[in-house]
């Protein structure tokens, strides 16, 4: 083959042979199937079974799904990650873009300092912070009552936060934790939005909130769509942190039952692995579902 | 670029050459790697004290039993109960001998009786006279459908230990309790507000409605049950109701009795060490976890058997369990059995636990060693091991269950939910507050008995 000295070799495709490219994607391919596909398809059969171990199994049809639906347990679970969702992205995310927001104002000094601030959180893991936040909301001698008794004489420094507020500490917990995250996603789109429509609508007589509402969040809406499925799709899989701040359990009365927390209990705790499979699959088709409906509204926005 | 001769190679680049070489060699070298042999009788056990104190009697087996040696391992204690139980379902590598915890040797019971992946000790405990040698309610954890699956490893009773500094201070005779009500009524004055904000800042018992293992305790030895003989639940029990009703009395209200003091956090123990608690249930693993973790309260604690819930009744509970199982996988049972017997039966091993973290053998023979009878300076000179034996027979049995957890957490939910009800409708006595407990019982059994229906292969 013939180059010249400024241009790249050109390699005409059909010098490679055609199972090349599966070639070289096989090494991915063997993985992905050994320990993605293979269980993948074993989960499915197993929800629909009943087992004990390879030796000791049953077909049961559609049995774990119909107990599921008739599950009072289930759907506490599933009532709770919804709740968590919308703790997630009714409030999480819009003080994530305040923050970008202020943040991303030229004026403002030790601006590089703040974002570090408010992202380092999001370095340290789930299990850290569901420890961190144990004891942030301990009774007397944690952070939150102490302060509050000190503050107001009348607070009862006996309250019991993760009693009878779990939600409400679990949303707060990842909400120190992942606002920091959902800044940084915001920063980005916020500096792509061209200074110079934002200016022309300036000396055009529009106010901070008409610039905001015609000119930055359409120009954010792609990545602010993303940040908003990546966020049901981290509440749906909401495990570790409830898991360790309710020490090892759901909480009382099971105020802190997420779905995969439902699920590790049944497969794990119970055994009872094929249902453990079905509510496995139920949240999967769930996240996709919202994957397919997100993905059609940003096509049809497009 | 490659040679004219090897140019038929030339549609993967160089490196690509040398990462599917270094690929294909290391992938050879793994699957013609020699497999390990198994040395010896694995051993797996969950706790580093239990291993500390094992490895001595290991070495002198090993020295004694050469073509038999033991492989002690300590495993984190999730990662032993997956690998055990991926063991006895699907025929993964399991150890000869596992050391499992109450929780975690019951859901080894989930399936049909010849799938346990625990040998039957039954025959072999009867015929061998360990029946007898060992502490009768110990047996129950590891019994199920009448068949015996472990050697007890403890009896764990448990006592009641109180701050005799303030006690005395305050001159009130202990000797005087033996009722939860008289241990209510006399320590009464000691409940203080310090700070004059209105609220009470010391508390007579640590416990809460939160708290499974302090819920449990107390249905046992108050003759409440979780399940019955036939390892069937039994949540609705008079029993369990009346004892609901009544802790919930200790709980709530403005004249509630117990706080929450964590067993096994920082903010608990300082609890403990300010005295914001006076008394504290303590099963006798917890004496040696108190010893390393609250020296500060060295002889300023005394014990007592646990108040009983009327004269004449129950002084003790119990909390926590521990067996020693030989698994179907072990390819010879009787060394595996022989060592079992030669390490939990040692008079070196009950002397070992007593003395490094407080447990007490179920060993009867062994009870009139001189290490338990010795006064314990922690616990004001009191001999500790005399007033854990004098429990130990009347420890209450709990029948095993793979469902154990899942029943003790409706028990909890049901307590919780009886708490929110007395605060809310403020109601703080055992009569008012019983009819509410039973309701909420019987949500908890419905659901019980739901899921543990679904178990095809429990009852075959």
């Amino acid at each position: 083959m013939r180059t010249s000295r400024h241009a790249l070799p050109r390699v005409s495709i059909r010098a490679f042979p055609a199972w090349a490219p599966w070639f070289f994607i096989a090494p991915f391919l063997a993985v992905f199937c050994v320990f993605t596909l293979w269980p993948l398809g074993r989960s499915l059969v197993l929800s629909f079974q009943q087992t004990y171990g390879p030796g000791t199994t049953e077909f049961v049809g559609f049995d774990n799904f119909e107990f599921m639906l008739r599950d009072p347990l289930f759907w506490k679970a599933a009532r709770n990650t919804a709740l968590f969702t919308c703790g997630s992205i009714f409030l999480q995310l819009p003080l994530a873009l305040g923050l970008a927001l202020l943040l991303n104002r030229s004026g403002i000094r030790g601006r590089a300092f703040f974002r570090l601030v408010f992202f380092s959180p999001s370095l340290v893991g789930l299990v850290f912070v569901g420890m961190l936040f144990a004891l942030v909301f301990e009774k007397r001698t944690g952070l939150v009552n102490y302060t509050l008794h000190a503050l107001i004489a009348s607070f009862d420094p006996e309250f019991a936060w993760l009693q009878n507020y779990v939600l409400i500490s679990l949303i707060l917990a990842a909400l120190w934790l992942y606002i920091g995250l959902n800044m940084v996603y915001f920063l980005a789109a916020l500096q792509s939005v061209s200074r110079d429509l934002v200016e022309a609508a300036s000396i055009d007589g529009a106010n901070a909130w008409q610039r905001f509402r015609h000119i930055v969040l359409p120009e954010i809406l792609p990545v602010a769509g993303l940040v908003v499925l990546m966020s049901i799709i981290g509440s749906f899989q909401l495990f570790e942190l409830p898991w360790v701040l309710l020490n090892n359990t759901a909480g009382p009365d099971n105020r802190g039952l997420t779905l995969v927390m439902y699920l590790y209990q049944t497969g794990f705790l119970t055994g009872d692995l094929g249902y453990a499979s079905a509510v496995g699959w139920v949240i999967a088709l769930a996240l996709a579902g919202i994957a397919l409906l997100h993905r059609r509204t940003m096509r049809r926005r497009e | 670029m490659f040679p004219k001769r090897f140019a038929k190679l030339s549609f993967l680049s160089p490196g690509a050459w040398v990462i599917l070489l270094v690929a294909v060699l290391s992938s050879l070298l793994v699957a013609l790697a020699p497999v390990k042999p198994r040395e010896g009788m694995p051993l797996w056990v969950f706790d580093q004290n239990h291993a500390r104190t094992y490895t001595p009697i290991v070495q002198d087996w090993n020295q004694t039993h050469p073509d038999r040696p033991v492989d002690l391992k300590l495993i984190q204690f999730y990662a032993l109960e997956r690998r055990m139980l991926s063991g006895f379902m699907s025929g993964t590598p399991v150890a000869d001998l596992i050391e499992a915890e109450r929780m975690v040797a019951a859901r080894s019971f989930a399936g049909p009786l010849d799938r346990v992946g625990f040998v039957d000790l039954t025959d072999r405990l009867k015929a061998e006279g360990l029946m007898e040698q060992i502490n009768a309610p110990s047996f129950t954890l590891w019994t199920s459908r009448g068949r015996i699956f472990g050697l007890p490893h403890d009896v764990h009773p448990v006592l009641l230990a109180y701050r005799a500094d303030l006690v005395e201070a305050a001159g009130i005779d202990m000797n005087q309790v033996e009722t939860w009500d008289d241990f209510f009524r006399l320590l009464r004055p000691l409940m203080q507000d310090f700070d004059g904000d209105g609220r009470t800042d010391r508390y007579l018992l640590g416990g809460w409605s939160t708290n499974g293992p302090f819920a449990e305790m107390l249905l046992l030895q108050a003759g409440g049950r979780l399940f019955d003989e036939q390892e069937q639940p039994c949540l609705t029990l008079e029993r369990n109701v009346e004892v609901l009703a009544t802790l919930t009395t200790w709980f709530a209200g403005p004249k509630r009795m117990c706080t929450e003091a964590p067993e096994f956090s920082a903010s608990g123990h300082r609890m403990r060490l300010e005295g914001v608690v006076v008394a504290s249930l303590i099963p006798d693993w917890m004496t040696g976890q108190w010893k390393r973790e609250l020296p500060g309260l060295s002889g300023k604690l005394k014990l007592l058997p646990v108040p009983a819930w009327e004269k004449g009744g129950r002084r003790t509970t119990v909390w926590g369990g521990t067996m020693l199982g030989v698994t179907r996988a072990a390819p010879d049972f009787e060394a595996a059995w022989a060592f079992a017997k030669r390490l939990y039966l040692a008079p070196e091993l009950a002397d070992a636990l007593f003395e490094g973290v407080g447990i007490l053998t179920p060993v009867k023979t062994h009870w009139s060693r001189p290490v338990f009878h010795r006064p314990d300076p922690f616990f004001s000179g009191q001999p500790l091991g005399t007033l854990l034996i004098e429990q130990a027979p009347h420890v209450p049995a709990r029948p095993a269950s793979p469902y154990g957890g899942l029943a003790l957490d409706k028990l909890v939910a049901a307590l919780v939910a009886l708490h929110g009800y007395a605060d809310r409708e403020r109601r703080y006595t055992v009569e008012e507050l019983k009819p509410e407990a039973l309701r909420l019982l019987k949500i908890g059994q419905v659901e019980l008995e739901r899921q543990i229906s679904r178990n095809r292969f429990l009852h075959r």
